[in-house]
């Protein structure tokens, strides 16, 4: 517990020391924000909740972005050789993960809640309950999508390689999500990939939890793109919590797995010496 | 006697078909200084990594303090301190918050924390630069934080990978204050690798390894004894004397400079030449064999290329 925590505490100092970065990737999302809610709040989009429409766009994208490009930080720690002093410590590679996993997560929920606050600053209403609802969301949707980013950076070792991954994972991930282009006009061909989406269902909770659904039918829901008709199997936008959970604990395994057997000793880009 | 720290037996690891490390053995007792001597690419950091369970070996067995570092890995990081050829600390931290992660991840009792840290930035005189970002700090003052970091836990051996390469002969001479200074205060053991002789003279035993292979394991004396020859300059007014009496025990001497000069491996026959001759020898110089000497013997090249 020691390690996890002691992992955790570094890594949120060290997101607090680089002020810059923190900032910068807040302001993308700031920026995105402002501009849409003039668009959104106009008579044409005319929806009934249009910046919590818009917000939970924003932010969701936000939570599974940051999620999985902080676990840049681990190449960055291979890459300067602290990776080294990590893998020869007695910590179970299993600690180590949940200590990087957990970072990623915090500190993505963290820019997700600071997003929702600028919300409030440009109209977004919402009430304590659905609230704290989007908070344990985005915890949730950032555990998911920080063990992906995790895995990908142990199986990239290095920073160009996992840009290259991240992209090509971020790319389809986000178009057939039902982010932006609802999911009930791709055809059916692509269906299979929208259900194993893991965004799909992390969208879709946020949409029902941002835009408050509980009160709409099943029929409602799937009319909204919410809940989804597999062959007949219904999954609700609240299913999406177990799927989203079996899909990272998938990729949490398929991390320490990588810990336990990549060997980080031989990938180091800083050399004191130059010697073997 | 004292128990071994460290026991190696037929090790071997190999990358696709090149053997790094070519089936060697060796052992390291409790509380000494030993020094794995070679040229760049003979196999001591591969030796290192393994030892240190970062890195999986081809055969062989490897145990630290009785623990095999295959098997019981979390018994032997726990016993184990490291100081990389590569700086391995968290650049964008304060020294002591690198020393504090530290604590946590080998989980030094709370309590005692603070009371360890100051004793090891005492010991390695860095207690000035506590509070400064690792990035600021100069090569060798990143060199004494993970000295000191690689210290805290109280590990039982230490290894210390080409622990003064990059640094100016000033820093390279104090690191190696800290070291003898922690022999003395701890007793713990020291495996280091260097490619620097003279700092393999003052440890207690020295491997010389080559191509993978360890070709000799001694102390530095005993190296230097079985491998090189003393040589004896001696300025006489007897010269053909003294030849006549070295061609009659067989002892190899040549003219050189107006003197003499023979060499021999045993110093017996020349102290019974001295004797001898005292009243005509003017003036004597008499030198041991170096490690240079040692290693190139027994590899038939310089060290330093």
């Amino acid at each position: 517990m020691r390690a996890i925590q002691a992992i955790l505490v570094r890594n949120l100092i060290k997101l607090f020391r680089d002020k810059m970065r923190f900032f910068f990737t807040l302001f993308m999302s700031g920026f995105l924000l402002f501009t849409f809610s003039f668009v959104m709040k106009s008579a044409v989009a005319g929806l009934a909740h249009p910046m919590n429409y818009l917000i939970s766009g924003i932010v969701i994208m936000m939570v599974f972005q940051s999620a999985l490009n902080n676990s840049m930080g681990i190449l960055e720690d291979i890459s300067s050789g602290f990776m080294k002093e990590i893998l020869v410590a007695p910590i179970a590679r299993w600690q180590i993960s949940v200590g990087q996993v957990l970072s990623s997560t915090v500190i993505a929920t963290l820019q997700g809640v600071l997003v929702l606050v600028l919300g409030f600053f440009l109209g977004l209403r919402l009430d304590p309950f659905h609230f704290l609802l989007m908070v344990t969301l985005m915890l949730l949707v950032g555990l998911t999508f920080s063990s992906l980013g995790l895995y990908l950076a142990a199986l990239a070792k290095e920073s160009t390689t996992f840009q290259v991954l991240i992209s090509v994972v971020t790319m389809p991930l986000t178009f057939l999500s039902g982010a932006y282009i609802p999911t009930t006009v791709l055809p059916s061909i692509l269906r299979p990939v929208v259900y194993l989406n893991p965004l799909t269902y992390a969208t879709s909770m946020f949409r029902y939890a941002a835009l408050h659904m509980e009160s709409m039918s099943t029929a409602e829901l799937l009319k909204s793109g919410v809940a989804f008709d597999i062959h007949g199997f219904v999954v609700l936008p609240m299913d999406g919590v177990f799927i989203t959970l079996a899909i990272g604990a998938v990729f949490f395994a398929l991390c320490v797995r990588q810990f336990r057997k990549a060997d980080f000793s031989r990938v180091t880009v800083f050399k004191r010496g130059g010697h073997r | 006697m004292a128990a071994n720290s460290i026991e190696v037996e037929r090790f071997t690891k190999k990358y696709g078909d090149f053997a790094a490390v070519d089936d060697i053995s060796f052992s390291v007792q409790e509380g000494s200084i030993f020094a794995f001597l070679g040229p760049n690419g003979a196999g001591k950091s591969t030796t290192i990594n393994t030892l240190c369970t970062i890195q999986d070996k081809t055969g062989g067995t490897l145990r630290i303090n009785g623990n095999d570092v295959t098997e019981r890995k979390a018994e032997v990081r726990r016993d184990i301190g490291i100081v990389f050829q590569e700086c391995t600390l968290d650049q964008k931290l304060t020294v002591r918050e690198n020393l504090n992660l530290h604590c946590d991840f080998y989980d030094v009792p709370k309590a005692e924390v603070k009371e360890r840290i100051r004793f090891v930035l005492d010991l390695v005189d860095i207690e000035e630069w506590k509070d400064a970002p690792v990035s600021a700090l100069s090569g060798g003052l990143k060199r004494r934080t993970e000295i000191a970091r690689g210290l805290v836990h109280y590990p039982k051996v230490l290894f210390l990978d080409e622990p003064t390469t990059g640094l100016d002969p000033q820093t390279r001479a104090s690191v190696w204050e800290y070291i003898r200074e922690l022999q003395k205060r701890k007793n713990i053991t020291i495996f280091l690798t260097t490619h620097y002789l003279e700092e393999a003279e003052i440890c207690d035993s020295v491997a010389i390894i080559d191509h993978g292979k360890i070709v000799a394991h001694d102390t530095p004396y005993n190296l230097k004894k079985q491998n090189t020859k003393t040589r004896t300059r001696i300025a006489t007014s007897d010269p053909a004397g003294i030849l006549r009496y070295c061609a009659e025990h067989s002892l190899a001497a040549v003219g050189e400079n107006g003197g003499l000069a023979i060499t021999s491996t045993e110093i017996g026959p020349v102290m019974d030449l001295v004797a001898l001759f005292k009243s005509s020898i003017l003036d004597l110089e008499i030198s041991k064999g170096t490690l240079d000497d040692v290693f190139l013997s027994l590899t038939g090249k310089e060290i330093r290329n």
